[in-house]
């Protein structure tokens, strides 16, 4: 399909949007002031050296963490607080331990109010889509790495919202799951299309996954470069364009320690 | 797809588990019968130990005569339930009071203000220390053996409750907001299940006071119960009675240890140790 059709309304704004923390001894400014905008169904990489303030980003474009001035406006509302037309799947997982499954891919809709046969048939849909048919009934704690990030994927498409925030979902994966997890989210993706922020801090991951890559400074972080990636999917680490954009962007990107 | 490898894998470990578990009842069962021996042979006709001490043989013919024949008033079973009611009792009082006031501790600061001061000068004094008092008010009945297993299993109770609540994982709390959980919804749904191991370790360490608490109670003063049978044991010098309750007490404190086992295996299926 066109995906310049496709991509037309604007889902995400931010503008002029900076965090500071503030501690006991000292203030620091981690992110310092940030404007972009999402579009529908675009799928968006944030990439940047480690501790840049990746996830502060993502934490405050979720509403997860306040921003310290400058406004987020998702799918036409402003972003104050965390709110289920977000959806979030974090790096440290995050499901809930003594739920199963179907538990915690029916939570969001079971807190909205949605009756048990609704959710618990828009649930098997979704576990179904994330490859886990049959594990249902299992527990966090009996599945492997690869298959808790699904089941967290499933938690937050099921509650079906506008916009899905990614912090790092395989970063804790082993390099041959994080392949076909990647690979994953592509057929779950073209499946179900959603606008999707992604936050990575291997660059391969970026290229091989988003339309766009913004690249980020060291903190306090800036955006430093956009990449839009044009490279048809399903993509191919080798290919000599995307080796060429893999080249392109390291040496945008600043050096940490 | 995975069904088989999976299936076949769960099946040896089921069984590295009955052989596992076969192993551990021979060896429980060795170590009773030598420590038998040991007891008998040192306390065998002529032993100055044997003077002190009542053989096994002796010992357990007479706590197994006590399940048919009463010893005081009432049997063996009939000591047991006494001592037990008195711990349900105290202790199902403690819950009610105790848990709650945990969970209110650790969820509101205000609450945590206001009684954390008087719950931290009540929680280092010893049950037990409470006797006297407890029988000035209670008389010399059942009241006052409530009262203080009340006493001794409530504050194990509320520290494990209180600590449940406020060791509740804050990242979990954040992703049941972004699904859409307000705030009361986040308190049923992710503070109070992640606190349940708490809840229930405190449980356990309740338990085990209570029953040493009862039975500081029932020696003082009672007529009948299992530390009733331990202190008559010694008031009428019949060291055979006095050992038998001793029996007594670790069976029914093993019991209900079993037991509360059994419970947070069916409650907290999802964590390791529930497993």
């Amino acid at each position: 399909m066109d995906r310049e059709r496709q991509i037309k309304n604007k889902m995400i704004t931010m503008q002029h949007v900076a965090k500071t923390f503030v501690t006991e001894r000292k203030t620091t400014r981690i992110i310092d002031d940030i404007s972009l905008e999402v579009k529908e169904n675009e799928l968006v990489a944030l990439f940047g050296p480690g501790q840049c303030g990746k996830t502060t980003l993502l934490n405050v474009m979720a509403g997860l963490e306040k921003a310290t001035s400058g406004e987020i406006i998702v799918n036409g509302e402003k972003v104050t607080r965390p709110g289920p037309d977000r959806g979030f799947v974090y790096q440290t997982l995050a499901l809930f331990p003594w739920l199963t499954v179907m538990g915690n891919v029916c939570f969001g809709p079971r807190m909205r109010g949605i009756s048990k046969k609704e959710r618990e048939e828009r649930a098997r849909y979704y576990i179904d889509l994330v490859g886990l048919k049959g594990f249902e009934d299992s527990y966090p704690v009996q599945l492997s790495g690869g298959m808790k990030q699904r089941v967290g994927i499933a938690r937050a498409y099921c509650n079906e919202p506008s916009v899905l925030f990614m912090d790092e979902p395989f970063g804790h994966l082993d390099a041959q799951t994080r392949y076909l997890m990647q690979d994953e989210l592509m057929r779950i993706w073209e499946k179900e299309k959603r606008t999707i922020v992604f936050v990575t801090n291997n660059i391969e991951e970026a290229i091989y996954l988003a339309d766009r890559v913004i690249v980020l400074t060291n903190c306090p972080t800036q955006v430093k470069k956009e990449y839009i990636i044009d490279l048809p999917r399903p993509r191919d680490y080798v290919d000599p364009g995307f080796l060429a954009l893999r080249e392109d962007i390291s040496s945008v990107v600043d050096k940490t320690l | 797809m995975k069904v088989s490898i999976s299936g076949a894998k769960e099946k040896t470990l089921r069984q590295m588990k009955a052989e596992e578990a076969a192993k551990n009842v021979l060896c429980a069962l060795i170590s009773i019968f030598v420590f038998c021996l040991v007891w008998h042979l040192g306390t065998r006709n002529g032993t100055k130990l044997g003077e002190l001490l009542p053989g096994p043989v002796e010992t357990l013919s007479y706590f197994f005569r006590g399940f048919a024949a009463n010893i005081g008033t009432y049997t063996m079973v009939g000591h047991m339930i006494w001592s037990f009611m008195r711990v349900f009792i105290g202790y199902v009082i403690a819950m009610l009071i105790g848990i709650p006031l945990g969970v209110a501790m650790g969820w509101s600061k205000t609450a945590n203000a206001i009684f954390r001061p008087i719950f931290e000068v009540i929680r280092p004094i010893p049950p037990i220390a409470w006797i006297p008092l407890s029988i000035v008010w209670f008389g010399i009945g059942e009241g006052s053996k409530y009262f203080i297993i009340f006493l001794g299993a409530f504050t194990a109770m509320t520290i494990n409750a209180y600590a449940g609540v406020t060791s509740v994982d804050e990242v979990l709390v954040g992703a049941a907001r972004m699904l859409g959980a307000d705030e009361k919804q986040v308190f049923i749904n992710v503070v109070m299940p992640s606190a349940v191991p708490s809840i229930f370790a405190g449980l356990q360490i309740a338990l085990s006071s209570s029953w040493g608490v009862v039975l500081a109670a029932e020696m003082i003063r009672s007529s009948e119960g299992l530390g009733w049978i331990i202190i008559s044991g010694q008031n009428t010098n019949n060291n055979v009675q006095l050992l038998a309750g001793i029996i007594a007490v670790g069976v029914v404190g093993f019991a209900s240890v079993l037991l509360m086992r059994e419970i947070e295996r069916r409650l907290c299926s999802w964590t390791e140790r529930g497993r």
